[in-house]
């Protein structure tokens, strides 16, 4: 039972009542204590590891929404519009134009030796080319007039495909399916929406479909939030419970020594939309729990409630969009959504909420309110994940029921100009992720990436919490901003409150687990404009070195 | 091409009971082979009512009966269970998806278009008490009046419930919400299963099961003259929403079958010149034969029947 001692320019640890220190001691992966070094060495024997002296050692970062999907996408060239960075360390630059779209596809293209296998790529995003004509498969056919191509756009809801994609797969301009996106004189123009278009072109939509379940998906999950200073990371919307062999995959994976990731796994009970036995799930998933192992949690449940607002698919209540045609819609019935908690509630299985739109939360919020008056578990910390458009009022309630929030403060920066202009417009775009009026009202919250549909990186999420400015410059709400303080919180501890997991994570205290993320400068001291440009050197894991790549 | 009809309507209003009623009229007529091979794609099996003696086999996500009918749940995703049902031998002759209440039934229907399947159409049943309450909901207003608006066919049930007076109210109210999409009105879903499946070639059998249907009344028409297919598509677009129901086979001038298939709002006519099928009337001495439903007293079958007289007319004009 070896002791370490780990040296470092300044520990934070996020709990209270011992805030800061220089060293922190660690036996058999659990921390002994944070302090001075003459304050440690009454544990014993130690051994002094001096390689953090230079550094700022932070509790680990505990990103309570992202998604595997963030390591498949690795797995495919990414075409997005913003710079990502990869699981490698390595970036992958942001795609401005269409010329520079299809040359970065050809690159990709040239990659491949066998002459008949789809290019598949993803992150591609038409709001960021407004004013330009729709990308069609005339721009894709430029990459190659024989190789099928498939391009996944970031929302996950459209695709662009070639002539060959469509030719290979027998889709026609006599097909009557709707979302096959046609040119004026009625030929098809490549564009495929929603689901039953998409799968049309099965050769490339199976593709992106299946990524996501490789076991180097996983991986690469682990690497991108090691090089992100995470420690814990949700798997928000995973299929265990319905997918044995997932469970193998997980469980195999997690249980590798270098395996740089606690998994915190939430488990959808139902495809969206559909309704299940959901007390047989709630006793399913306690037999699930059971098979938990030390990097493979499963804290709770997640249920999909409505869209996006970029997509127009958030149910938002009055006065509506700004602009653009309203397809806001629920993915429950609203007199069901009770029967749908209830069995996990009882049972006291955590649930996440995904609500977009206020309208929406409103919904989780008043059937939540039902529940907790009909069984009274006062710990439930369920939380409105995503959250974005909250309303005072909702606040005031969600304070008084013990529900949590966590906020997309990534939207700010990736979205955050468009919903001025476009989606919802001034007033709410100033008051998209509330979180300082969550801090006033005593929300408890945390702030998120969903990565991959933003990048995992709990920095640039802080940053955008406390700077909450815009591509264009715009700074949204001033009044919403907190203090790097505050955002470091939402990304530990409170992030580990919301899954039950803050007394072992999410802090450095005597007794919790030795997770830090071990950062080049203190995100409390710098400027706050540069918070998101601190280099992460890695991680420790339960007392184990983890170097980011790169 | 197997056939593939969406069912929506929201929570209670009917839907299951529907299916129910369908797996009961579909049996238990297997052995001689007229009981239609059909598939359900339902939420979850609490609600539906099958006799034990008919289940063949089950798993917890699909039940088979003896007579081919299959009951699967929609817990794997939409996508999965009509990709089983498509590689079971033999395959279902036309498959029912259940919706949920809140689903977007037009993007579910674009499945209908891929692959072996055919859209034959989109059923939404509405609850005559509640309906209207609905469509003005916080939550719900406007995914049930998309839901109302992409319907070919709405089934509004419970009229029992409801003064005679409101039946008509609300009859009117739908029609200028939906801009006029044919309304059949039930009492617990009991409609004529013709309504929903494919007519039979010939009038007899079909006509058997309206007469036995208090609210419902067919009209059928049949000629050894041929007809032109412009003259068809003339007295397609005549049908107004008196008709819920449609289906013709006719003989064209170049001696080719046309299909006509309406429901409601869903007008199509289809060429069958390379296999005739099972439907085929080549060979028989009928060049025209329709078949239209409709609710009783609201079926103008004298109107049908000039429309019927105006096909001939105009495809003797083209003749001559």
């Amino acid at each position: 039972m070896s002791i370490t001692i780990y040296q470092a320019k300044k520990i934070i640890t996020m709990n209270p009542s011992n805030p800061q220190g220089t060293h922190a001691a660690v036996r058999d992966g659990l921390i002994l204590g944070v302090g001075s070094l003459s304050e440690l060495e009454g544990w014993g024997e130690y051994e002094l590891d001096t390689s953090f002296s230079d550094h700022i050692i932070v509790p680990g970062f505990v990103e309570a929404h992202a998604h595997v999907m963030a390591g498949g996408m690795m797995l495919l060239p990414y075409m997005g519009y913003f710079e990502r960075k990869l699981a490698d360390g390595s970036t992958a630059p942001g795609i401005k134009s269409y010329a520079e779209l299809i040359s970065a596809l050809k690159e990709a293209e040239a990659k491949l030796t066998d002459p008949d296998e789809p290019l598949v790529a993803v992150g591609f995003d038409p709001i960021y080319f407004p004013g330009q004509p729709r990308l069609s498969r005339h721009e894709l056919d430029q990459v190659s007039s024989t190789r099928p191509i498939y391009l996944q756009h970031a929302s996950g809801h459209l695709a662009t495909v070639n002539t060959p994609m469509l030719v290979s797969n027998g889709v026609t301009k006599e097909m009557q399916v709707e979302g096959l996106g046609r040119q004026e004189d009625g030929e098809l123009d490549g564009e495929l929406r929603e689901p039953a278009a998409m799968g049309c072109c099965k050769t490339g939509n199976r593709i992106v479909q299946g990524i996501n379940q490789t076991e180097q998906a996983l991986r690469d999950f682990g690497a991108l939030a090691c090089n992100a200073g995470i420690t814990t990371c949700t798997d928000l919307g995973g299929a265990s419970l319905i997918a044995p062999k997932l469970l193998d995959r997980w469980q195999n994976i997690t249980a590798e020594a270098s395996f740089p990731l606690r998994i915190a796994q939430y488990n959808i009970p139902a495809m969206p939309g559909a309704s299940a036995a959901f007390d047989q799930i709630a006793d399913q998933f306690v037999a699930l729990r059971k098979q938990e192992s030390e990097k493979l949690r499963f804290p709770g449940i997640k249920f999909i409630l409505d869209g996006s607002i970029q997509g127009f698919s958030a149910l938002i209540d009055e006065p509506g969009y700004y602009s653009g045609e309203d397809h806001g819609q629920l993915l429950t019935v609203p007199e069901q959504f009770a029967d749908w908690l209830r069995p996990f509630h009882r049972a006291s299985i955590n649930v996440h909420m995904h609500c977009n739109g206020n309208l929406t939360q409103q919904l989780a919020i008043d059937t939540v309110e039902k529940i907790v008056r009909e069984d009274p578990w006062l710990d439930h910390r369920h939380t409105i994940t995503h959250a974005q458009l909250t309303t005072q009022a909702q606040l005031r309630k969600m304070a008084r029921l013990g529900l949590c929030a966590n906020f997309f403060t990534n939207h700010l920066w990736y979205w955050g100009d468009q919903h001025y202009d476009i989606t919802v417009g001034p007033e709410r775009a100033n008051s998209l992720e509330p979180c300082a009026s969550a801090l006033r009202e005593g929300v408890s919250f945390s702030i998120h990436s969903d990565a991959g549909v933003t990048p995992l990186g709990s920095l640039h999420t802080m940053w955008c919490a406390v700077n909450r400015l815009t591509p264009s410059g715009r700074v949204l709400g001033e009044v919403e901003k907190i203090s790097p303080y505050e955002a470091l919180k939402a990304v530990t501890i409170s992030g580990a409150y919301q899954l039950h997991l803050d007394h072992e994570v999410g802090s450095l205290e005597a007794g919790k687990k030795a997770d830090f993320a071990v950062l080049q400068e203190d995100p409390l001291v710098v400027d706050p404009m540069s918070i998101r440009d601190i280099k992460v050197w890695g991680t420790v894991l339960a007392g184990t070195k983890h170097q980011a790549a790169g | 091409m197997i056939g593939f009809t969406v069912l929506g309507g929201y929570l209670g209003v009917g839907k299951t009971t529907l299916l129910n009623n369908i797996l009961r009229n579909n049996l238990p007529s297997a052995e001689d082979g007229s009981s239609k091979r059909i598939a359900l794609l339902i939420n979850d099996f609490g609600d539906i009512n099958i006799d034990a003696k008919l289940i063949q086999s089950q798993t917890d996500n699909q039940i088979n009966l003896a007579n081919g009918c299959v009951c699967c749940t929609l817990t794997d995703g939409f996508t999965n269970a009509v990709e089983t049902l498509l590689e079971a031998s033999p395959k279902p002759d036309h498959i029912i998806v259940e919706a949920s209440g809140v689903a977007d039934v037009n993007n579910l229907s674009q499945y209908g278009h891929s692959d072996e399947l055919k859209l034959a159409s989109i059923i939404v049943v509405a609850d005559a008490e509640t309906v209207r309450e609905k469509a003005h909901d916080k939550y719900v207003a406007k995914t049930i009046q998309r839901q109302l608006r992409s319907a070919d066919l709405i089934l509004l049930n419970k009229v029992d419930l409801i003064d005679e007076s409101e039946v008509d109210n609300l009859t009117a109210w739908l029609a200028e919400l939906t801009e006029g999409v044919p309304v059949a009105c039930s009492v617990k879903c009991h409609v004529p299963m013709s309504l929903i499946f494919d007519l039979e070639s010939r009038g007899n059998s079909v006509n058997e099961e309206i007469h036995a249907h208090e609210h419902y009344d067919s009209w059928s028409f049949s000629t050894p003259q041929t007809a032109t297919r412009a003259a068809l598509e003339t007295f397609m677009q005549k049908l107004d929403s008196h008709v819920l129901r449609c289906k013709g086979v006719i003989v064209d001038e170049s001696g080719d079958q046309l299909t006509l298939q309406v429901v409601g709002n869903r007008k199509v006519i289809e060429r069958q010149a390379s296999d005739p099928g099972p439907d085929s009337l080549i060979d028989g001495a009928v060049g025209i034969e329709l078949v239209a439903i409709g609710m009783a007293g609201a079926l103008d079958t004298a109107k049908l029947d000039t429309m019927a007289q105006d096909l001939l007319n105009n495809s003797d004009l083209v003749a001559s």
